[in-house]
């Protein structure tokens, strides 16, 4: 596809999306926003033209657009209202690309181009009881009957799992392999027999996130993604996109041209704070501090989308975007005094969602154990679990 | 000068019992749920917790300041939700010093700077308009004690709830912090002796105080005790130092919010302790912010659902930050009260605290 320049780009924009002005807010990753109209709107308008997805294939939703007319859209998007992707964002930023890493030529046929329609939304059931951070401890079984897998187990902090149309989930097909090894990745409609999704309410009073249990559930052996026994390579495509934010375009509170302040500024200016000295200082360091996060997001992301595989900056990126998050939270509420502990107060539901920013996707820490071993090269974790069977390992080995 | 006092071991003794028996972690979350808790204010009131400090003469159970911050700091680290403060050291204390019958159920007040209600006299009667939000349980109370300034004198007008509209709201943590309207509400009022805004926004804030420290000690245990029963990578996550950094900042934050809320409570107990006060709300308001961090990120996703305890502590820290007096407030305070002494009088302050400011 030819090379669109920057106002060709803006006009095809306008003809399918609205503008944003300064009073455009954007709403908080799976809190507050139950919308999903809004969004399938947005997806199933831009979706022809290939907007929100430019590196995929033409076929797929896409325009199969080069990194740097990828980049360039990406840019100019966040002149326009796009909505909170939430819901849809499991599909968009990791399933999708991971598919076209891993994904057969059917399934991408049959479910690429739903996920950039907005008509089907997946949900991620990585996360088990006793799989948090050490997630290659996944305990959900599946064992092969003829063309299908039968699995049953438990995974938890389910996100999206009661709007969910497919999951996609990793599982133990052999046991007797080291934890790593013996993974293998499914595709699982959600709505499948002996698959039960039970809501958890956060303290943000947000329940958006699930137990999910899984008993005697007929996958097709047509659904595996890869290779039987390659699910960790799968899921760790599907965790280097997380991090690398591949699934969010536009947004970028107040990012957009013209717009110099961005909202939350203006709103502790509403409040009456801003003329404070101290309060100016922090609202500085915060803003230069999201400019930075910002590019380095970009950069994780364009990196990702060049070499088709996101690498460890990601991690950068994430912890950077997760720290401005929480202090732009946390600032916002207090900048509210004494009205902000009210639970209908200025920043509230973004500070109870902001705890849960450094813990989501990987925590803070084990982010920084990625940096530490794969951009420093320093020793690793000691890990003595890495050639022992599974089934022997599973209940520690210290 | 008077002989610092200590804490009566059997209030703390008592008090924590009861509330282990009365407030886990189920009582709490349906509280929130229901609005109010009457069980446990009963168990509570039945103990004549609720009215220590305030001089038995007057209808309170007598005892020290010191006991009765001490029960406050096991409200705090039991999350127990009920008008403690409110009904003793804050609304118990208003009614007393103006000689006011103190109600057999639970009191509370107007918070400083929420309200905008007036009022006028006629005799030993004052008439009140206004509205006054975060109001904490006016649903429950049996009376409001309300402070004001009519004709240039402090006078507490004891109200009853029922005269006026009450409309409920809640603080980040779920408690009632609700809406009071006063639409020509009559009342007995009558002078005050010690009470004033200036004493009442100190007693406020020496009660939020307490309740933080107890509520940090209390995140700080759990957090102690899930991240050494939790397993991960085949070990107990305790047992990585990043997550030990995490534990050392949630155990340090609750010595130092404790040691300073004691402080301020054992100088309260004797006599002038405004910067020690305004220098515990400071240190418990900063300690909350650093503790409720560290203590989440070791919990990871477990401590932000409603079914694990964590959020009733959190959440209670993060609004109690931001009653009498959030961390811009108190600085300002004390910044004013060391650059007033002057550059040779800063050490003795520090070291005398309230003693020199008088
Ligand atoms: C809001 C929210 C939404 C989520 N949505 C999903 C979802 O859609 N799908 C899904 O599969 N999962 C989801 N998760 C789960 C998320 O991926 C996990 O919470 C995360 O991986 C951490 O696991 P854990 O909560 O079990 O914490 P734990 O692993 O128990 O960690 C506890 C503490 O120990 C630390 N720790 C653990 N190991 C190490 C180590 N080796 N070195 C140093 N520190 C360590 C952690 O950093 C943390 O501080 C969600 C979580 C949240 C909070």
């Amino acid at each position: 596809m030819t090379e669109l320049t920057e106002e060709q780009v803006r006009s095809e924009l306008e003809l399918v999306l609205e503008r944003r002005s300064a009073d455009t807010r954007l709403t908080t990753m799976g809190a507050g926003s139950d919308d999903l109209e809004d969004g399938r709107q947005y997806l199933a308008g831009t979706v022809d033209g290939g907007w929100h997805v430019p590196t995929w294939p033409h076929e797929h939703g896409g325009r199969g657009a080069s990194p740097s007319q990828n980049a360039l859209i990406g840019r100019l998007l966040r002149e326009f209202i796009v909505p909170d992707l939430y819901p849809f964002a499991i599909g968009l930023g990791m399933v999708g690309p991971a598919l076209l890493a891993h994904g057969t030529q059917k399934q991408q046929d049959d479910w690429l181009r739903p996920i950039a329609s907005g008509s089907s939304i997946w949900c991620q059931m990585f996360s088990e009881p006793e799989a948090g951070s050490d997630l290659a401890n996944v305990a959900l079984k599946a064992d092969r009957d003829g063309d299908e897998w039968v699995l049953s187990g438990q995974k938890t902090w389910t996100s999206r799992a009661m709007w969910a149309d497919w999951a996609i989930c990793l599982a133990r097909t052999d046991p007797g392999q080291p934890k790593h090894k013996g993974l293998t990745m499914f595709a699982l409609p959600i709505d499948t027999p002996g698959v039960d999704v039970r809501p958890l309410t956060q303290m943000n009073r947000d329940a958006h996130f699930s137990e999910v249990f899984v008993e005697n559930a007929r996958a097709l052996d047509a659904w595996r993604i890869g290779d039987i026994g390659e699910g960790w390579r799968v899921a760790m495509t599907v965790l280097a996109h997380e991090r690398a934010g591949g699934g969010s375009r536009g947004g970028g509170d107040g990012n957009a041209r013209g717009i110099r302040v961005p909202g939350w500024i203006s709103d502790l200016r509403d409040l009456g704070v801003a003329e404070d000295r101290l309060w100016q200082n922090e609202v500085v360091k915060i803003y230069s501090h999201d400019g930075v996060s910002r590019w380095t997001s970009q950069r994780a992301a364009d990196e990702a989308r060049a070499s088709g595989a996101p690498g460890p900056a990601g991690s950068g990126a994430k912890l950077r975007s997760v720290k401005s998050y929480k202090d732009r939270a946390y600032l916002s509420n207090r900048s509210a005094g004494c009205y902000g502990m009210l639970s209908d107060g200025h920043g509230y539901i973004e500070t109870m969602t902001a705890p849960s920013m450094s813990i989501r996707g990987g925590t803070d820490e084990i982010q920084r154990n990625i940096l530490g071993e794969r951009v420093l090269g320093l020793p690793g974790e000691p890990r003595l679990d890495r050639d022992v069977p599974w089934n022997e390992s599973r209940r520690g080995l210290l | 000068m008077t002989e610092l006092a200590e804490v009566d071991p059997l209030v703390t003794e008592t008090a924590d019992r009861l509330f282990t028996q009365v407030c886990d972690h189920e009582a709490v979350q349906t509280a929130e749920a229901v609005g109010t808790a009457p069980e446990i204010w009963s168990a509570f009131a039945e103990t004549g917790f609720p009215w220590i400090s305030i001089d038995e003469t007057c209808g309170g159970s007598g005892g020290t300041l010191l006991d009765a911050l001490e029960v406050l700091r096991l409200v705090g680290y039991h999350a127990a939700p009920i008008p403690a403060a409110e009904t003793g050291i804050l609304g118990g204390w208003l009614l007393a010093d103006a000689g006011h019958e103190i109600p057999e159920g639970p009191v509370t007040v107007l918070p400083n700077g929420a309200t905008d209600v007036k009022g006028s006299l006629s005799g030993q009667e004052v008439t009140l308009t206004g509205t006054c939000i975060r109001v904490p349980w006016a649903r429950m109370a049996e009376r409001i004690a309300v402070l004001l300034e009519i004709d240039g004198q402090n006078m507490v007008a004891s109200v009853d709830p029922n005269d006026c509209v009450i409309h409920t709201m809640t603080n980040m943590a779920g408690e009632p912090r609700d809406t009071v309207c006063f639409d020509n509400v009559k009342a007995p009022a009558s002078s005050a002796s010690e009470a004033n805004p200036e004493t009442f926004r100190f007693r406020g804030a020496l009660s939020r105080s307490a309740l933080m420290a107890g509520a940090i000690e209390k995140m700080s245990q759990l957090t102690v005790t899930y991240t050494n029963d939790r397993v991960q990578f085949g070990r107990p996550v305790a047992r990585f130092q990043a997550v030990q950094q995490h534990l050392v900042w949630g155990a340090q934050e609750a010595a130092l919010a404790r040691m300073a809320a004691e402080t301020a409570a054992r100088e309260a107990n004797r006599g002038l302790a405004s910067f020690e006060i305004a220098a515990a709300k400071l240190i418990t308001n900063q300690a909350a912010a650093r503790a409720t961090k560290a203590c989440h990120q070791a919990h990871g996703a477990m401590g932000m659902t409603q079914e694990y305890p964590l959020h009733h502590y959190s959440r209670r820290l993060w609004a109690w930050r931001k009653e009498y007096g959030g961390d811009a407030e108190w600085s300002r305070w004390l910044g004013k009260a060391a650059v007033a002494q002057g550059a040779e009088g800063l050490y003795p302050l520090i070291t005398g605290g309230s003693s020199v400011l008088s």
